[in-house]
C-alpha cells in the first residue's frame, strides 16, 4: 500500500497529517501499539524537520506484509555535519523555531531510536532524504 | 468478521417509532458506531461507548437512556439516594440545599449521601497508583467511564495510561453501605440508587470494567428526579432539616471541568469536551505531547453539568454550581471522616474493593486477526474508497464514504448501497429501499399505489 502527502514549510499547526493517517492503517492491520508507536513518532519527528529546515518536501510511505517504509524527501538547506546532527541536542533550528517548542536536537537522534534501518541521503544545498524502514511482525 | 461476542452493554436505546433516520446521529458517532437500515438508527454495540453525543443531537427526541424502576426503592427499608453534586448546581439558588434533599426524603429515600464525600480519598487511590507505577508518564484519569471506553476502542494503546481505580459512586456506596451497618442496618435492607447525569455512568454501574460486584442497587437518571423535586419544590421551604454537610467547596465542584485536578498536587492537565478529548488523545498517542502527571478527562463540555440527562444548560448549571459550592467550608461542617478510614485493615480492604484489575483494548479499527489478511483488506478498501464519490452524503446508511469501504471490506454493505455509483441500475430502487425502509419515495412504491 502506498500513501504520498506533501510538505509545507513552516506549517507546523497541519504537520502530522501523514502520521495520523499512517497510524490508522497501521491500526487496520492489527500491528502492534508499540510497533505503531515508532512508526508514528519516527515519521512525525522526520516530517517536523521538512518543515522546520525544508523549503518543502514529500512524504511517501509503503506498507507491504512484513515492513512500512517511510521516506521524507526534502528540497533544502541539506545538513553540512550529518555525524553531529545524530548527536542529542545539537541543532542548527531558528531562535523563532526553538521558541515554538522544537529545534531541540532531539530529531535525527529521535528517528534512529525508533526505526529499524535509516538512510539519510544529505546534499547541502539541495536537499535531505531520509529513509526509515520499521519491522512489523 | 473479526469480532462476533458483544464486549459492551449500554443503556443508550433507540425508539424505533420516533427515529426517522436522518443520519444525524450517525455523524456525530466518535467511533462511527452507527448506520441506518430499514429507515432506523441501528447501534454496534462493540463500537459505542456511552458517551451520549447521538442523544444530545437527535431532533426527534428518538434516543433514551433506560433506567431501573423507580418503585425498586420500596424493596428496601434503607433506601438511600446517592446524588452528585451535579444535581443540586440544576437548581436556582433561592432553593436551599436541605429544601432540595426535604423533597428527595419526601419522595421516598431516607438518606441522601452525595457521592463527592468520598473524592478526597479518590485522589489519595491515584496518588498512590501514580506512586507504585514510576515507569508511566501520563496517568489519565478513569472518573468519565466515556473516556475509558474510548481509549479501548479508539486508542487502545493508552489503556496503561489509565489509572485503575473504580468510580466515586462505587466508593461512596461502599462506605454509606458501611456505615448503615455499623448503625445497625443488615445488608439486604439497605438500597443504595444512584443519580446519573449521563448514559456512561449507568453503563459503567451496570457492566463495570472492573467485572467487580457493585453496592449499588440502582440508577435513577437525574432528569427524572429533577422533574420530580421541581413539582414539590417551595423557595420559602425553610423547615427542612438541616443537611450535615461535610463536603468542601472543592469537593463540591467535583464534577466541574478542573475539578479532580484541583484536589490533586502534582502536575495536571484538565480537558473537556468530545473533540478536545479526541484531540488530546491523539496527541498523546503520537507522543506529540509530552503531558506529565495526571490528565482529567471529561467526555462532556463543561464536565458532568454538560451530562445528557443534565436538566439546565451547562453553562448555567455550572455558574449556580460554582455560586452553591462557596455556600459549602462552612467553619461548623463536621469535616471528620469516616471513623473506619482510621482502620489499615479497613483500608486495605478500600483499596482491593476500588482497585480495576484488567482495562482490556478492543480497537474497533483492526480488520482481521491475521495481519495478512488485515493486509488484502485494507488494500481493498483503499481501492473501494477510491472508487467513492468521497461526498460522505450517508446516503448508503453509514456515516461517510470511507466507513462505507470498511463495511464492505466487513462484509457488512454492498458497493452497490453507494446510490452515486448505483443510480442507472435496475436494483437501485430495492437498494435503497432496503436502507431506508418504506418512507422513502421511490419510483416503484409511487406506481404500486397508482396501480391501487
Amino acid at each position: 500500500m502506498h500513501y504520498t502527502f506533501d510538505i509545507e514549510r513552516g506549517n507546523f499547526a497541519d504537520a502530522g497529517q501523514a502520521s495520523s493517517s499512517v497510524k490508522r492503517t497501521l491500526k487496520q492491520l492489527g500491528v502492534a501499539p508499540a510497533n505503531i508507536r515508532r512508526a508514528v513518532v519516527a515519521l512525525f519527528e522526520a516530517e517536523i524537520n521538512a518543515v522546520a529546515h525544508a523549503y518543502g518536501g514529500t512524504i511517501d510511505v509503503d506498507i507491504d506484509g512484513s515492513k512500512i517504509v517511510m521516506v521524507v524527501a526534502d528540497q533544502g538547506p541539506g545538513i553540512p555535519d550529518l555525524d553531529a546532527a545524530m548527536q542529542e541536542g545539537w541543532s542548527t533550528a531558528s531562535a523563532k523555531v526553538r521558541e515554538m517548542g522544537y529545534g531541540a536536537g532531539m530529531g535525527l537522534p529521535n528517528i534512529k531510536k525508533n526505526t529499524d534501518d535509516l538512510k539519510i541521503d544529505t546534499k547541502v544545498g539541495v536537499g535531505t532524504t531520509v529513509t526509515m524502514t520499521i519491522y512489523l511482525a | 468478521m473479526a469480532y462476533t461476542e458483544p464486549a459492551f452493554k449500554h443503556s443508550l436505546k433507540i425508539n424505533d417509532y420516533l427515529c426517522q433516520g436522518c443520519t444525524t446521529c450517525m455523524r456525530s458517532c466518535p467511533t462511527g458506531a452507527i448506520r441506518i437500515r430499514n429507515g432506523k438508527a441501528h447501534v454496534n454495540d462493540n463500537k459505542c461507548v456511552d458517551c451520549g453525543e447521538c442523544m444530545k443531537v437527535c431532533p426527534h427526541k428518538a434516543i433514551y437512556i433506560k433506567q431501573d424502576d423507580f418503585a425498586l426503592i420500596e424493596n428496601y427499608r434503607y433506601r438511600v439516594c446517592l446524588v452528585p453534586t451535579t444535581f443540586i448546581g440544576q437548581f436556582e439558588q433561592k432553593y436551599k440545599t436541605k429544601a432540595i434533599y426535604a423533597c428527595l426524603k419526601r419522595i421516598g429515600f431516607t438518606h441522601i449521601y452525595e457521592v463527592e464525600h468520598e473524592v478526597e480519598y479518590i485522589v489519595e487511590l491515584y496518588n498512590k497508583y501514580i506512586d507504585q507505577h514510576p515507569e508511566i508518564n501520563t496517568f489519565i484519569s478513569p472518573y468519565c467511564p466515556a473516556v475509558i471506553r474510548l481509549i479501548q476502542v479508539r486508542f487502545p494503546s493508552l489503556v496503561d495510561n489509565i489509572i485503575k481505580v473504580r468510580a466515586p459512586s462505587e466508593l461512596a456506596a461502599l462506605i454509606m453501605s458501611n456505615r448503615l451497618i455499623d448503625e445497625g442496618a443488615s445488608p439486604e435492607s439497605i438500597g443504595i440508587f444512584y443519580v446519573t447525569p449521563c448514559a456512561a455512568k449507568i453503563a459503567a454501574v451496570k457492566y463495570p470494567v472492573s467485572h467487580k460486584d457493585t453496592r449499588i442497587a440502582g440508577v435513577i437518571n437525574m432528569d427524572f428526579l429533577y422533574n420530580k423535586v421541581k413539582l414539590m419544590l417551595r423557595d420559602s421551604d425553610n423547615d427542612a432539616e438541616p443537611v450535615n454537610h461535610s463536603l468542601s467547596t472543592k469537593d463540591v465542584l467535583w464534577p466541574l471541568p478542573g475539578g479532580e485536578a484541583s484536589l490533586f498536587n502534582g502536575s495536571h492537565y484538565a480537558v473537556d469536551g468530545l473533540q478536545n478529548v479526541l484531540n488530546f488523545l491523539e496527541r498523546l498517542e503520537d507522543e506529540a505531547v509530552d503531558a506529565q502527571g495526571l490528565v482529567e478527562m471529561r467526555i462532556c463540555d463543561q464536565g458532568c453539568v454538560g451530562g445528557v440527562l443534565a436538566i439546565n444548560n451547562r453553562f448555567v448549571a455550572r455558574k449556580r454550581l460554582e455560586d452553591r459550592a462557596r455556600l459549602f467550608d462552612d467553619p461548623s461542617r463536621n469535616t471528620s471522616r469516616y471513623t473506619r478510614y482510621n482502620n489499615p485493615e479497613f483500608c486495605k480492604w478500600i483499596d482491593e474493593q476500588m482497585e480495576i484489575p484488567e482495562i482490556k483494548p478492543r480497537s474497533i479499527y483492526k480488520l482481521d486477526d491475521d495481519f495478512q489478511e488485515a493486509f488484502k483488506m485494507a488494500e481493498r478498501m483503499k481501492k473501494i474508497e477510491k472508487a467513492l464519490p468521497g461526498v460522505n452524503c450517508s446516503a448508503c446508511g453509514a456515516p461517510s464514504c470511507a466507513a462505507l469501504a470498511e463495511d464492505i471490506v466487513r462484509g457488512d454493505a454492498n458497493i452497490n448501497s453507494c446510490i452515486f455509483l448505483n443510480r442507472h441500475s435496475p436494483d437501485s430502487e430495492e437498494i435503497i429501499r432496503s436502507i431506508w425502509g418504506d418512507h422513502v419515495k421511490t419510483r416503484k412504491t409511487d406506481n404500486e399505489k397508482n396501480n391501487q
